[in-house]
């Protein structure tokens, strides 16, 4: 059992709980009634359909091995896992789609920033060589590397407070859902190529989740700005 | 209702996963000779590239999970290090359709029965486990349990840069 891979998720959901309850006190005219309804199955169908994907293309048949299914530590496809993820919140919110997105946003991103810096509990943070004197080495290692994972934490958790701690004015709906979805893909993104793995890694999957993420947030922005003011 | 939509996304895909196809190499069956203590002492001290020392068991359900990962890694750094998985306490033509089913024809294969190599490197009887060899034998890491891709990763590269 990987203790510290569930302790870092439990720091994850901590940090979203947080963030939902800090939303929740700032800004009490977005539903946050059912906002746990939303992230609880969109976490749980992404992991389970993300590891499903991780199986299947590397040849693992989870029909009969379904026990693998639970090894989250031996991969889960980031791609399949967050487009999971997304159309399961799309068609959990769909009543209210755009103020529960907005809502969960900033949430979604504080958990997200505490799951990257969980890397400290589980010993993972390193990246790829770096000569810059903040480099972290691997026990017994000469070789300094980029703490990547913190790089990407603390991105993200600057995303999360800019939109958290934003002005109380009325933004709208699904512009917050929007730049937060930009924002988490841009950092993984750009720090993806400090981060040590087999082949070119998930570059694309992140590249157009940023894309979506920022044209979403503009359409979202021009609907409001199109709609007769009173 | 959302959570039995949840739950019906989750059977169909695993249904139509299950229908899937497995990937098979399908290159020729490799050797699986038999190892022991000093034999695979002596593969690690004369090699001349980095070692990457996988023990497994074909009955052993999270070395199935790594197996994918391991077959990439092998492709990825081919001439460069060596992958050497080590089957132990398992039966031989158990551990030759293991191979088979995953595509592990890349990797260097010995066998030991009695699981008597792990337990001299100091990795106790628990599988899988993943010993890194610097060329000469020098261990300079070791992970238990199941590996991930950024651990494999940043191992490997580890062994490389030390090398220079």
């Amino acid at each position: 059992m990987e203790f510290s891979l569930l302790a870092a998720a439990a720091l994850a959901v901590a940090a979203a709980w947080a963030g939902l309850r800090l939303e929740a006190r700032l800004r009490p005219e977005i539903p946050h009634r059912r906002l746990w309804d939303v992230i609880v199955p969109s976490v749980v169908v992404g992991l389970v359909l993300g590891r499903l994907a991780a199986m299947l293309t590397g040849g693992l048949n989870p029909i009969a091995h379904p026990a693998d299914i639970l090894v989250i530590r031996a991969g889960v496809h980031t791609g399949a896992a967050s487009t999971a993820a997304l159309i399961t919140a799309l068609v959990a919110a769909r009543r209210h789609l755009l103020p529960t997105l907005d809502g969960v946003a900033p949430a979604a991103l504080a958990g997200l920033a505490f799951w990257h810096a969980g890397c400290l509990l589980r010993r993972a943070c390193l990246g790829t060589a770096t000569g810059l004197p903040w480099g972290m080495a691997l026990p017994g290692s000469p070789v300094a590397r980029h703490p990547v994972e913190l790089y990407a934490a603390l991105l993200i958790a600057v995303g999360a407070a800019a939109l958290l701690f934003r002005r109380r004015r009325p933004s709208a709906p699904g512009v917050v859902a929007g730049i937060a979805l930009a924002w988490a893909s841009a950092a993984r993104l750009v720090t993806e190529p400090i981060r040590p793995g087999i082949g070119a890694g998930p570059v694309w999957w992140y590249a157009s989740a940023t894309l979506i993420g920022v044209a979403a947030a503009a359409l979202a922005a021009s609907r409001r700005r199109s709609v007769p003011q009173p | 209702m959302l959570r039995r939509n949840a739950f019906a996304v989750v059977v169909t895909t695993l249904v139509i996963a299950g229908c899937a196809p497995v990937p098979s190499s399908g290159g020729p069956a490799p050797d699986l000779l038999d190892a022991t203590p000093a034999s695979v002492a002596e593969i690690l001290a004369t090699s001349d590239l980095p070692v990457v020392l996988n023990v497994w068991a074909s009955w052993c359900s999270p070395c199935r999970s790594e197996a994918p990962l391991l077959r990439a890694a092998a492709g990825e750094w081919q001439g460069r290090v060596r992958f050497v998985a080590v089957a132990v306490r398992d039966e031989r033509g158990a551990a030759l359709a293991f191979i088979d089913e995953f595509g592990l024809e890349g990797l260097e294969h010995l066998f030991d029965r009695t699981g008597a190599v792990p337990s001299a490197l100091g990795g106790g009887s628990g599988v899988p486990q993943t010993h890194f060899f610097a060329p000469g034998g020098d261990r300079v890491a070791v992970h238990f349990g199941v590996i991930d891709e950024r651990t494999l990763a940043l191992q490997v590269d580890d062994l490389l840069r030390r090398r220079g």
